[in-house]
């Protein structure tokens, strides 16, 4: 690539400041790159031409740019969430967990503009190693296993989707990233899709969502719940807009959501069940694939990355003060974190789509737009997936934290850079709701929707009245309890148990026995074959034997002494190979 | 901020009665409303949405909060305490 088209790149603004945070934190000037950095990526993608970085690496075409109206929305939310992310997370001092902050949203961004499969799959394994740093760097041992969980369950994701290349460019020799036909689909077509829904959390491949995101850092859950499914929903709305079984899929993911949203304790867990929700409804759209479906699949994947990150930021700011993240060990923070707990009910209130709020002129398009095509039961069960929105997030989860049966939990309103972020992204969800045009402008097809008429607001105004009546009927029944629910994710968990026990029992038995076996017969016969050999060849060459076998033998020390059997060092020294390869493709 | 709060809590009942004069008002505003493009039988019926939505949060409560109690809860160490019986 040309050194001149780099930096056209908005992603290699965050590799490059990646580089450099090592660089400015000894001068202390870390936040000065924290913040310039996705400034000017936001400035940036403003002035992108339609296509650049086109290249050839071994035979194949790579594009690493290419733009257009669909691009821009998703580049546009991607660098301002990066920007709120980022200032919510300048008190954190850890320089590495900025720079995988910053590489995860760098392979976000790649990905989005990327032309062509395998530009997508570079960055997509990008974005899955780097924010597998974000739960490491929690470092409870919990958060440790978590992101082991995390980055299998997303390499083998990264497998199907790699399959599913592979077998599309052996049928059509063409790796260019554009929208496939319903009709013309084939296996590979389809495997590429698996791998996408994959990191979209469609059930029932969904459930290291909820598994990772409540084990990551603070700040780190934060970037997670913005980037990787909202990534998954524009690759999903790019190349499969009107498949059926999107739109199936996608309208159950909102209920499957919400309902463990709605029986869930810990505040993070909850959160992260509500994405599966939030993204059923893109995911739906996407299937709809109506112009007005996939305009609301965007206006959504828009106004959700903001409140969602509102909420991640608000009951963070909680974790953070008090360590707590669980509602039956919270309640009563009213008086001490009153700030927090605005700004998380102006998120809960936007998500529920509360007129003159982002989620009311987001959400409705979805809605209106299964109406408009006639498909009544995805339409109730969109509806009834609001309902339960309301219920879950707008409700539960700030009535059991700031109110509800004090739990004397002391507090402290958050640092000042949580507030401001908070305060950013707030204002976001109430002028997208004001002020829909500014959102409308930038939808990839000509808007022709109007959110505030009477007849919606009337319908909204019911949902939310009911939704509060039956949460007051119910509150004693929906009481948190120390409690959490099983999913399927059971399955990998459980059977990686077996695999464990069979590895450490049965497997473990036979090697102990070869083991056995090699010592006393096949290490006896090695130093007899070396002491014949030298007896037998002493008087010209033993010397040359000998060196040899010393030489064998300190290899073998030295060998023994790099397998440290921490699988830590073998991921990082993996990972590291990856990004200098990684870094060598995009710069040369 | 906290001060307004506490003043709310202290006036529950009001607060209780102005809830449900609100609940009230959205069922008056749907037989004003007009209604240009139905898009199902429902979105005719007035008082639709406010039945939906009351029977399907209730019947939601009822089956989720009970398939977790007969089924889907766990301590929440659940996966740990099996690791650990691994490791002894």
């Amino acid at each position: 690539m040309m050194s001149s088209t780099i930096f056209l790149h908005p992603a290699s603004y965050f590799i490059l400041g990646a580089l450099l945070l090592p660089i400015f934190s000894r001068f202390k000037m870390q936040k000065v790159v924290l913040l310039a950095v996705p400034l000017l990526a936001f400035w940036q993608i403003h002035a992108l031409p339609e296509s650049f970085g086109v290249c050839n690496f071994m035979g194949f075409e790579l594009v690493f740019g290419k733009v257009d109206k669909l691009t821009y929305v998703f580049l546009h939310v991607f660098t301002l969430m990066a920007l709120i992310g980022a200032i919510y997370c300048l008190h954190v001092k850890e320089t590495g967990h900025h720079i995988a902050a910053f590489l995860y949203v760098a392979g976000s961004l790649g990905t989005t503009l990327a032309g062509d499969y395998l530009t997508i799959f570079i960055f997509w394994e990008l974005m899955a190693f780097a924010s597998t740093f974000l739960i490491w760097y929690r470092k409870r041992k919990r958060s440790i296993e978590a992101g082991y969980r995390y980055l299998l369950v997303h390499t083998a994701g990264g497998l199907i989707l790699l399959a599913g290349i592979f077998l599309r460019y052996q049928n059509c020799h063409d790796l260019s990233f554009t929208r496939i036909a319903v009709e013309g689909a084939t296996m590979a077509d389809y495997l590429i899709m698996v791998g996408f829904m994959l990191n979209a959390a469609v059930p029932p491949i969904h459930a290291w969502l909820p598994d990772a995101y409540p084990e990551a850092t603070v700040t780190g859950a934060v970037f997670m719940c913005a980037f990787t499914t909202k990534t998954a929903v524009y690759v999903l709305a790019r190349a499969f807009p009107g498949f059926e079984m999107l739109a199936v899929m996608g309208a159950i993911m909102t209920l499957y959501g919400v309902g463990y949203a709605v029986i869930e304790n810990d505040a993070r867990r909850i959160l992260a069940y509500h994405i599966v929700s939030q993204v059923g409804y893109m995911v739906c759209g996407i299937g709809i694939g109506t112009a007005m479906a996939v305009n609301g699949a965007c206006a959504h994947a828009y106004a959700h990355i903001l409140y969602k990150a509102l909420l991640f930021m608000g009951v963070g700011a909680v974790l953070e003060m008090t360590g707590k993240s669980k509602l039956n060990e919270l309640g009563g923070l009213y008086k001490r974190m009153p700030w927090a707990m605005v700004f998380t009910v102006i998120g809960g209130v936007a998500i529920s789509g509360f007129p003159l709020t982002s989620g009311f002129i987001s959400k409705s398009m979805i809605i209106a737009a299964a109406g408009e095509d006639h498909r009544i039961f995805l339409l109730i069960m969109l509806s009834l997936a609001a309902v339960g929105t309301f219920l879950s997030v707008g409700i539960k989860l700030p009535y059991f934290i700031w109110f509800g049966k004090d739990s004397g939990v002391k507090a402290k309103e958050a640092p000042w850079n949580m507030n401001l972020a908070m305060i950013f992204a707030s204002f976001m969800c109430i002028f997208l709701g004001i002020y829909p045009e500014y959102l409308y402008r930038m939808l990839p097809f000509p808007v022709h929707y109007h959110p505030y008429t009477a007849y919606h607001l009337s319908e909204t105004l019911q949902i939310l009245g009911f939704t509060g009546l039956g949460f007051y009927l119910m509150v004693k029944y929906l009481h948190p309890e120390p409690k959490s629910n099983l999913d399927l994710d059971w399955f990998y968990r459980k059977g990686a148990l077996v695999f464990m026990w069979v590895a450490s029992k049965p497997i473990s038995i036979a090697n102990d026995w070869v083991g056995e076996v090699y010592r006393t017969v096949g290490l006896r016969f090695t130093k007899a074959v070396a002491k014949a050999l030298s007896w037998f060849d002493w008087e010209g060459i033993d010397w040359a034997v000998d060196g040899s076998a010393k030489g064998v033998v300190q290899g073998g020390d030295k060998m023994r002494t790099l397998q440290t059997g921490k699988i830590q060092q073998y991921v990082g020294g993996a990972v590291a190979a990856l990004m200098i390869v990684l870094l060598l493709v995009v710069f040369l | 901020m906290a001060q307004i709060l506490s003043y709310l809590q202290a006036h529950a009942k009001v607060l209780k009665w102005v809830f449900f004069v609100y609940l009230l008002g959205t069922l008056l505003f749907d037989f004003l409303v007009e209604r240009h493009h139905p898009h199902f039988w429902g979105d005719s019926v007035i008082g639709f949405w406010a039945l939906f939505t009351i029977l399907g949060c209730l019947g939601m409560i009822v089956f989720c909060k009970g398939l977790s109690h007969v089924w889907l809860a766990q301590r929440e160490d659940f996966y740990d305490s099996e690791d650990s019986d691994n490791d002894e």
